[in-house]
């Protein structure tokens, strides 16, 4: 029988982890004072995939992992609309999408804001000109800020997002 | 012809071992394929017409009368349907043709029935389950109608396109079409009836940072009872967008079908437009592409791995892997200046030379990476309350692998060796062969196993081809004279993605893509997730869904 107070002593389990990145603690620090000061410590994203290709989810969620971690500058996803300052849109707008992305855009409560993120979801990418997309997220929605990339990378998101909220507080 | 045989002959070739311990050759020999076709011969009972395609695949046309005859017979032996779809004014022949493209167990050849069809035709859904989605697909693309089909619902229009719109006949132009705002009807999910049978109704938003789709569950008390996917949220008009385009203007599209098969997909269209246009890669750039495909397998293995924890709701576990999986992302950077490796496969080779000194740092990182992720596995086994969630949870009944053609992990899970690297080998796995793990348990556990195992078989498969790797030109040398005079022609091509067969079929006319039809893992393989949940509770959802990794964007195209 397993004495149930060695659990209680024992070492904590904690991962080894070494890496540092100056750049992004940088940015990460000036985002955290701006999101301190416009959205009350905490900025709340909601994501909507409007017909990408997946990689820019990919890059999105990477944002959460050990090497980015915003949620330490305050950001952080959330599950619905309701709760979302921000909405993120990826993709060129599919006619099947259509629907689904302004009840999603309606759904939030105002101030909101809304961000293009890839070249496909900033004005059609490669898809422009097809009949399934309507090219572009600006074309249904009022969108306030645009990061191109095929796809961003998390930094060039993290980026993003900067430029939004100094746009916000301006 | 000749570097080929340099690197044959530096390394064993590789062959499928079969139970009976005949070991089938990777190139097929004369004999066996005779077998093959004697064996349509034999079931139809006549002459065949039989064209060997560019990739060698074989073409057979078959009269209206011998199809529906020899329909039957094809499914009682065994033959896998691998894609059904269409083509308009084929070569000489004014209308539409239908291609069945099937393999059969221990075969590496595949072979295509060609059926020629008017607007109206008949259904085989009922003899090959996955031609179901197929022919809806068919009707919304041309406007066949399948008479006796037993669903007829469209499936990637959905309501806001009008009908009578047939996106993929030659008359229609792309561009802006005039959407439907505010349609009336709904789309009829099939309604379970019963004492205490209630719907929930999921997506096409999902509550996380994923792609778009609908899930209608019926359940019962807390079991799925029924589920229903209605998928193509995403589809974005990629097979027309193809249409007229040159095969390097195409490449561009052919990476965005589905973002972490950007490798996977950029080698199969490729290989199918190399084959066509009789380019012969050099070894150099056969090595590199194998080096890059089995990094994005790597990759989006441990997305996965790390996103079956997640699901149960056990974050400090997944952190290692999400630490390594960045770690490869940062590889692909550094090997291609692309962490999704876009723009590093070109036709005739690659794009950009990986020097040694390049590959030598990534064997390093990789010598670093395996203790770690073992490290990583060996926690995850060591808790109990995972393993009680992932064992025994989703299990896919094997007698549905074949009649779905299910493919990748899913299937190896389910003690189906099947890959296509082994089973029909391109490339570099024509001489160099990866191992291959399968499991037989076919539930979340036993998916989770064979990842894992495929993540370590494939840095050790990486570590094989650095080892090996000839020097060399990366790209064929006439590659630019031949794409420029590139022979009408079409051309089957599949590559083992890292969620399995992704199946691509070329063809050029007049210098430029007049069909470009793509079928990736998930198309087959979401339809194993009505199956998997069953019986399941609505909470394991999630993680069953992830355990079987499907693209959305894959899909929908």
């Amino acid at each position: 029988m397993v004495n149930p107070l060695t659990y209680v002593f024992r070492s904590k389990v904690v991962e080894k982890f070494e890496f540092s990145d100056a750049e992004l603690e940088a940015l990460g620090s000036e985002l955290k004072m701006e999101v301190n000061k416009v959205f009350g410590h905490s900025l709340a994203i909601r994501e909507l995939d409007s017909g990408s290709d997946n990689s820019t989810e990919i890059e999105i969620s990477n944002l959460g992992t050990p090497h980015y971690d915003v949620e330490r500058f305050g950001i952080s996803f959330v599950a619905s609309p309701r709760h979302a300052d921000v909405l993120l849109v990826t993709g060129a707008v599919t006619l099947n999408m259509v629907e689904a992305v302004l009840k999603t855009y309606e759904a939030m409560p105002f101030p909101k804001f809304v961000v293009a993120v890839g070249d496909d979801a900033c004005d059609g990418g490669i898809y422009k000109g097809s009949y399934a997309v309507l090219g572009g997220v600006d074309k249904i929605l009022p969108v306030d800020i645009k990061i191109p990339g095929n796809p961003p990378s998390p930094k060039e998101i993290l980026r993003g997002i900067f430029a939004l909220v100094k746009k916000a507080s301006g | 012809m000749n570097s080929n045989k340099k690197i044959a002959g530096s390394l064993s070739p590789v062959g499928l071992r079969l139970k009976d311990n005949r070991q089938i050759q990777f190139n097929p020999a004369v004999l066996e394929t005779r077998y093959a076709t004697d064996l349509i011969i034999d079931i139809s009972g006549t002459e065949l017409q039989i064209r060997r395609g560019k990739n060698n695949e074989f073409y057979i046309p078959l009269a209206e009368e011998e199809f529906l005859k020899t329909m039957p017979s094809f499914s009682e032996k065994g033959f896998v349907l691998l894609i059904l779809f269409c083509v308009q004014d084929f070569e000489e022949n004014p209308g539409f043709t239908l291609f069945y493209i099937f393999r059969m167990n221990g075969f590496t050849d595949v072979f295509a029935f060609m059926r020629h069809v008017g607007t109206e035709t008949t259904s085989v859904a009922a003899l090959f389950p996955s031609a179901c989605w197929y022919e809806r697909e068919i009707r919304d693309g041309f406007g066949i109608e399948f008479t006796d089909a037993f669903d007829k619902r469209r499936l990637f229009l959905h309501e806001a396109y009008p009908g009578g719109l047939h996106p993929l006949l030659k008359s229609f132009k792309n561009g802006k079409i005039q959407a439907i705002q505010n349609p009336e009807e709904a789309y009829p999910f099939k309604q379970v009836e019963g004492e205490g049978v209630y719907q929930i109704p999921v997506g096409p938003v999902h509550a996380g940072i994923i792609e778009p789709g609908h899930f209608r569950f019926s359940v019962i008390g807390e079991s799925i009872f029924n589920l229903e996917i209605r998928l193509f949220y995403k589809h974005r008009g990629i097979e027309k967008l193809a249409e007229r385009k040159t095969p390097s203007a195409c490449l561009l599209i052919a990476e965005a079908i589905s973002g972490d098969e950007t490798v996977a997909n950029a080698v199969a269209f490729c290989t199918a437009v190399e084959k066509i246009a009789g380019i012969e890669v050099p070894p150099r750039a056969s090595y590199l592409r194998g080096i890059l495909l089995e990094l994005e397998r790597i990759y989006s293995h441990m997305g996965d791995l790390s996103g079956m924890i997640t699901d149960i709701g056990f974050p400090r576990m997944t952190t290692p892997f999400l630490i390594l999986r960045e770690n490869i992302f940062r590889q692909n950077e550094y090997l291609t200046g692309s962490r999704f490796m876009r723009g590093a496969i070109d036709l005739g080779g690659v794009k950009k030379e990986i020097s040694g000194e390049v590959l030598s740092k990534l064997s390093l990182y990789l010598k670093k990476f395996v203790p770690q992720f073992e490290s990583a596995i060996a926690a995850v086994h060591t808790s109990s309350s995972l393993i009680d969630r992932f064992s025994t949870t989703g299990v896919l009944k094997k007698k549905l692998i074949a009649p779905l053609n299910l493919t990748g992990p899913i299937a190896r899970a389910a003690g189906v060796p099947y890959d296509v690297r082994l089973c029909h080998p391109y490339g570099i796995y024509k001489y160099v062969s990866p191992k291959i793990d399968a499991k037989t348990a076919a539930d979340v556990l036993s998916r989770f196993e064979v990842k894992a195992a495929e993540v370590l078989n494939s840095a050790s498969f990486i570590q094989k081809l650095i080892s090996s790797i000839p020097d060399g030109a990366i790209i064929a040398e006439t590659t630019g004279f031949a794409i420029s005079n590139i022979p009408d022609g079409y051309a089957l091509s599949m590559v083992e993605a890292a969620r399995g067969q992704n199946l691509h079929w070329i063809y050029i006319r007049s210098g430029v893509i007049d069909r470009y039809k793509v079928r990736t893992a998930s198309f087959c393989n979401w339809q194993a997730i009505e199956h998997a949940v069953l019986g399941n509770i609505v909470p394991d959802f999630p993680l069953i869904n992830k355990s079987l990794n499907l693209s959305y964007a894959g899909t929908d195209l």
